[in-house]
């Protein structure tokens, strides 16, 4: 207390006279201020107004001078099956592999917990996948899920048959190579944070587990799990609004085919504004999304919040 | 736990052995492909290292002159046009991330430092830089093809950095402000009574101590740049062209059939990647959880 005062007369002391215009601390944040108001706030306005519209380039009309259809593009995304199917399929992606992440990710980071020899080598080795530009780790599952591929052949040799599926052709399974990509890509960093909770722990309550004689399985969920609650919500939150933009593994596995078997939502903005060039529409499916996402985030930033408090 | 059993110890040793295998192997898959000739590139069944090794696929990657050669000796085998040297999108990828991570981690110091110890704009300001991370790019992408058409920023470096530097400032504020926090605000508060400004205090005090959290934030934030995809790809039409966007091109140029080729760049795009996650390998989950979670 006497520290924070000293400090607060320190500061006004210091404090330069109150020049005309911006106070100080306005003019520091002011830059990156600016910077995020023209590249978020500019093009949210516009979402506005093109979402209203049935703007499409190819017509040759600008967009400020589109016609506005007004409600019309939101009453054809309720109806469009397609839209539907990506965003329900994109929730589905995010589930599967959000939930499989962390459970891997709890139980490779009990694997790393006690000391042994060569421990950290190992961690910097099991994270390598995280390190990778997306866009080569979604080049590598290509080639791997090829019909001559690597996973093809260990199929092959285990049944001790000839195995040439095209996994990415298929409606049925090409989903199945962008949900490994992205799991084998981000398990490493829900495994670091996982790491990092568990090694922050309390050992003393722990400890006291172990001698009042509670079974292993019995400490990890009555002791440890609870204490990593507010670690494990902020992994999943940051996984969750990640996996939902997923892009770059379906964009290189699949471009969201066969037919519109592996579409994401953001595969499917994608298409619809670049190959389609429907950008009225799209930006009305954009508006939709990111109100659907920021009261979601505003709903689930309050672990977040609180930790940080 | 030391207590464990035999048969126990070895499980979990095999574990992390899988563990290992898992996340080197399709890395591992990608180098071994990009050093294949052409004729085992598709081979069935596939060939897992090769007996030939070559650098012919880097070649091509790099010299125009090799990949003119390779599709005039595949001619009728292959429709692959040359697309011209890849060094181009080192060269755009390496300006375009530099100046964006330079703008982002300054406008990010000096906004989380009026954060820090302004207490600017209360406390729940910095969560509205949070959700410019929230946002799904793909949502803001068609209006910014829009505003950026009119601006005449479209496939310019400087339409790429200020899109890059916009949605790389929330980690770069809130990183640096959970090292800017470290720092105990007396020690500033000392160099003012001996009548330094604020701001230089900052400067000659604060600044110092977190050099290396400013530096682990910056290539933090040079990884997230180089390895973006999605504005590269929609922002951009030709005349700039980072490194994803070359990559996607060989993976689509003639479906999907040049496997040594889109390996060898693949290969040489990330390399610079995992050089510098590891160096910042303390400070990554720091930055991925935007600091809520510190070392």
């Amino acid at each position: 207390m006497a520290q924070e005062s000293l400090d607060a007369t320190a500061m006004k002391q210091a404090a330069p006279p109150r020049r005309r215009g911006l106070p100080f601390n306005v003019a520091l944040v002011l830059p990156a201020q600016l910077t995020v108001l023209a590249v978020v706030l500019c093009p949210t306005l516009i979402v506005l107004w093109l979402s209203i519209t049935d703007w499409q380039p190819t017509s040759g009309v600008t967009w400020y001078q589109a016609e506005p259809v007004w409600h019309w593009n939101f009453y054809d995304l309720y109806f469009d099956d397609r839209f539907i199917g990506a965003l329900l399929r994109t929730i589905l992606v995010v589930c599967v592999c959000v939930a499989l992440e962390l459970a891997i990710a709890i139980g490779l980071a009990l694997l790393f917990l006690e000391e042994w020899p060569w421990r950290k080598l190992a961690v910097s080795a099991v994270i390598l996948p995280m390190m990778i530009v997306p866009v080569d780790a979604a080049n590598a599952f290509f080639m791997l899920f090829n019909e001559r591929g690597p996973i093809n052949h260990i199929i092959s040799l285990v049944i001790g048959e000839a195995f040439e599926f095209s996994w990415l052709a298929d409606p049925d399974w090409a989903l199945l190579p962008i949900m490994l990509a992205e799991i084998w890509q981000w398990t490493p960093l829900m495994f670091l944070l996982v790491l990092t909770g568990l090694m922050n722990l309390p050992e003393n309550q722990i400890r006291a587990a172990i001698v009042l004689g509670a079974s292993p399985a019995r400490i990890f969920f009555r002791v440890m799990l609870p204490l990593m609650a507010p670690v494990i919500a902020i992994a999943l939150l940051v996984r969750s609004i990640e996996t939902f933009k997923i892009f770059d593994p379906v964009y290189i596995l699949t471009r969201g085919g066969p037919g519109a078997a592996t579409e994401t939502i953001s595969m499917f903005m994608y298409n619809g504004a670049f190959v389609y060039f429907r950008m009225g529409y799209i930006a009305a499916a954009g508006l939709l999304v990111l109100i659907v996402v920021i009261s979601i985030c505003l709903a689930l930033s309050k672990p977040l919040k609180r930790h940080h408090g | 736990m030391s207590s464990d059993k035999p048969w126990l110890v070895v499980l979990k040793r095999s574990a992390v052995i899988l563990s290992m295998v898992i996340a080197f192997f399709p890395i591992f898959w990608l180098v071994s492909t990009s050093l294949k000739p052409f004729d085992e590139w598709a081979n069935w069944p596939p060939i897992w290292i090769t007996d030939r090794p070559t650098l012919q696929n880097y070649r091509i990657v790099f010299f125009p002159e090799a990949a003119r050669e390779f599709a005039a000796a595949q001619e009728g085998s292959l429709d692959y046009k040359v697309s011209g040297s890849a060094w181009k999108s080192f060269q755009d990828s390496a300006i375009i991330s530099t100046l964006a991570t330079f703008f982002s981690v300054v406008f990010g110091t000096l906004a989380a430092y009026s954060v820090v110890r302004f207490r600017t704009g209360g406390e729940n300001y910095p969560f509205q830089f949070l959700t410019v991370r929230m946002f799904p790019p793909i949502a803001v992408v068609v209006p910014m093809v829009a505003m950026f058409s009119v601006l005449k920023l479209s496939d310019t470096y400087f339409g790429l950095i200020l899109a890059y530097t916009a949605f790389t400032l929330p980690f770069s504020i809130w990183m640096i402000r959970s090292f800017i926090e470290d720092v105990p605000a007396e020690l500033e508060g000392a160099a003012m009574i001996h009548g330094m400004g604020q701001f230089k205090a900052f400067l000659t005090v604060t600044l110092p101590l977190i050099r290396g959290g400013v530096l682990s934030t910056a290539l933090f934030i040079f990884i997230l740049n180089w390895s973006e995809f999605l504005f590269a790809l929609v922002l951009t039409s030709g005349d700039v062209v980072t490194i994803t966007i070359q990559v996607a091109n060989y993976v689509s140029a003639s479906s999907g059939k040049l496997y040594g080729v889109q390996a060898a760049m693949g290969s040489v795009s990330t390399l610079p990647v995992i050089l510098f996650g590891y160096i910042i390998q303390r400070h990554l989950v720091r930055g991925l959880t935007f600091g809520a979670i510190k070392r």
